[in-house]
């Protein structure tokens, strides 16, 4: 066991650092508020290019698919530095992380050819249609059908909470093909196909985030379908464990809490209740951080990652919540826009126990899988 | 950065678990407080436990991970001082240790041979004679508590020796309240999957799972922050790790108690050999709010 980086993982943090501080424009703080405004949204697409250029954007992904078989420790170190750095990839860090290696995992050839190169140049944006409003957690409750005629699929039905969806190029969207479970099938669909509706809903995390998508006799090709009919579940299960501790909202967690503690002590409003409140939240990133480490150091050997995957993301969002709530209660005004990197923080922060699986499902996992406990009655 | 134990380590920890399996059972006839065992402490001095953190191959954080497991069982010893501090001031010193913290009783103070006396910012060391010090046998803390009846001649350390001792204490302080955690957890665990309520186990009810399943990434989280602590031996980090230690058993003790009912007030369940082994650990080295300042002063 050994907690220090290599000098390899140093470097390659380093180059990141580099590439950030050369390509982030100087109003970036302003950027960066909410994570899909559309100012940020067409940076998003400028930045990604760019770091594909550089090599930057999917290093961990097969050469094949214009990446260098970086291993996951390299990853993640790179999805660490975008988060601190407020993300700058936008929407498009879904693509890095689960998007393009599902599609590498499931895709029929065509789709990899269409789709793979446009994400690994970063020219794309993508929306998941996952949720619906009767299936949130119940997400195997949806409605949304696609039904076969011939050789297309008619799909209708509504998404909601959909991130993204107001510039997405591509919907990976889930819907019924028959009853159960196991009559859930995905499909990719361009979305500028006749038929889809796109509603913005304002929201707290800010401009472009939460969107309904409607879907009304859109059709599609049947090989717009990915995988087999009924293998959503399978699908979507590998995808969102690749998601689940994709994100390194620790980090940004940690940075912003840091930057709060500067401000503080700068205006001498660093007193003893405040410090006991900051040391907890710096000890709920640091346990966040490691449990995180621990499942990039399950990939990088091969060691397939079991239930600790929740428990890495419920204490991932301890920490999310302890940072926000350290800063809404001793640095209020950056809730009014004063300071817009702890904003962003804000927005960003508040969905982390309700995007890609809510806490208490994780909670439910862990009882199950991981305390072994007996399952509830259902 | 590398999250899995070595061939090493990973022997170091089997060997501890070999020790520790002759212990994991209480006397059906114990119902106190305080569960001690000489056997215990003899075999590790016997196969050089006391000592891994000096041998290049296992380090502190074969160390740690051997107080972690230990501090499992329902059977006490001073293995955390021993094993994690002493190395640190004088391999040669006599064992047991134990801790005097601004005059107040302490663990394994009537037996100790070596008294780590904290006042203030000042730490020294004393060796006690056996009519320094009693017993306090009606102790709720599950350890075997004591105080000074006389005052040992103190041999003041450096500032700086002084602030290393610090640090070791609570990555000792830490590591024990993991495995004490664990061994609660476990308990109650085992206790809510057959206890029946309502015609099926208590640990169906969600109200209950999702509790248990916050002290589990609780305990966990203790663990990482002390492991890391043991390989760092940072200041900052030992005091991150004792601070989180602190904070997380004042809750899970709270919720393995709630859960255990009655059952776990009694002295037949072993529940309490841990709670209140936790309990005692909670106020160590100035409780929550001195870590935090340790905290703030080496990570802020």
């Amino acid at each position: 066991m050994d907690f220090n980086w290599t000098q390899e993982q140093q470097e390659f943090r380093s180059t990141i650092r580099a590439f950030l501080d050369a390509t982030l424009p100087e109003d970036w703080e302003h950027i960066a508020h909410g994570p899909a405004s559309k100012e940020q949204t067409v940076f998003a697409k400028k930045f990604c290019g760019a770091l594909a250029e550089a090599g930057l954007l999917v290093p961990h992904w097969p050469e094949e698919w214009g990446g260098r078989d970086a291993d996951p420790w390299q990853a993640f170190i790179l999805a660490e530095e975008m988060w601190m750095a407020g993300e700058p990839r936008g929407g498009q860090y879904m693509n890095v992380n689960w998007i393009g290696p599902t599609l590498m995992l499931f895709g029929s050839e065509e789709q990899k050819e269409r789709y793979i190169p446009l994400l690994a140049r970063g020219e794309t944006l993508w929306c998941q249609g996952f949720s619906e409003p009767e299936s949130g957690s119940d997400l195997a409750s949806l409605r949304t059908r696609a039904t076969k005629e011939g050789e297309v699929y008619k799909i209708n039905g509504q998404k909601i909470w959909t991130s993204y969806a107001g510039d997405a190029d591509t919907c990976f969207c889930l819907a019924r093909t028959s009853e159960g479970k196991g009559g859930i099938s995905i499909f990719l669909i361009p979305m500028d196909t006749p038929g889809i509706t796109v509603r913005d809903i304002p929201s707290i995390i800010g401009e472009g985030d939460i969107h309904e998508v409607f879907f009304d006799n859109v059709e599609v090709p049947a090989s717009a379908r990915l995988g087999e009919e009924g293998q959503a579940w399978e699908i979507v299960s590998k995808a969102l464990s690749m998601e689940r501790v994709g994100i390194p909202r620790f980090a940004l967690a940690s940075k912003t809490l840091k930057d709060a503690i500067s401000l503080l002590k700068k205006e001498e409003r660093f007193g003893p209740g405040v410090v006991e409140q900051a040391a907890k939240a710096h000890a709920a990133c640091e346990v966040a951080r490691l449990y995180s480490y621990q499942i990039i150091d399950q990939r990088a050997k091969n060691i397939p990652t079991g239930p600790e995957a929740s428990v890495g993301r419920f204490s991932t969002v301890v920490c999310e919540r302890l940072v926000s709530e350290f800063v809404v209660e001793h640095v209020p005004e950056a809730i009014s826009g004063v300071h817009p990197m702890l904003l962003a923080h804000h927005q960003r922060g508040i969905v982390a126990g309700i995007a890609s699986g809510a806490a208490e499902i994780q909670l439910n996992i862990i009882a199950t899988q991981f305390l072994e406990l007996p399952r509830e009655p259902r | 950065m590398d999250l899995t134990l070595n061939e090493d380590q990973l022997a170091v920890e089997g060997a501890i678990d070999k020790l520790a399996g002759q212990f994991t059972t209480s006397p059906v006839d114990f119902h106190g407080f305080t569960l001690v065992s000489d056997e215990l402490d003899k075999e590790l001095e016997e196969g050089g436990y006391f000592e891994i953190a000096v041998v290049p191959e296992m380090g502190a954080l074969s160390a740690a991970v051997s107080v972690e497991r230990l501090a499992r069982l329902p059977y006490t010893a001073e293995v955390a001082l021993s094993m994690l501090v002493r190395p640190h001031l004088d391999i040669e010193l006599l064992r047991p240790f134990a801790v005097i913290e601004n005059g107040r009783p302490g663990r394994f103070v009537a037996s100790a041979k070596t008294l780590i006396i904290i006042d203030g910012e000042s730490v020294g060391i004393a060796h006690p004679e056996p009519a320094d010090a009693e017993a306090m046998p009606d102790s709720l803390f599950a350890y075997p508590m004591g105080r000074l009846v006389c005052s040992p001649d103190v041999k003041q350390l450096p500032a700086e020796q002084a602030a290393t001792v610090k640090t070791w204490l609570r990555v000792a302080l830490a590591s024990e309240m993991a495995g004490l955690m664990q061994a609660a957890l476990d308990a109650t665990v085992e206790h809510v999957s057959v206890r029946k309520q309502f015609g099926r186990p208590l640990g169906t009810f969600q109200a209950l799972r999702h509790r248990l399943s916050e002290c589990a990434v609780l305990t966990g989280g203790v663990r990482w922050l002390a492991l890391k602590a043991a390989c760092t031996g940072d200041a900052g980090d030992a005091a991150l790790a004792a601070l989180l230690a602190q904070d997380s058993a004042t809750r899970l003790i709270y919720d393995v108690h709630q859960m255990s009912g009655a059952m776990g007030m009694t002295l037949e369940m072993d529940l309490h050999l841990w709670t209140y082994r936790m309990k005692a650990l909670l106020s160590e080295l100035g409780g929550r709010g001195a870590q935090a300042n340790v905290v703030a002063e080496h990570c802020f």
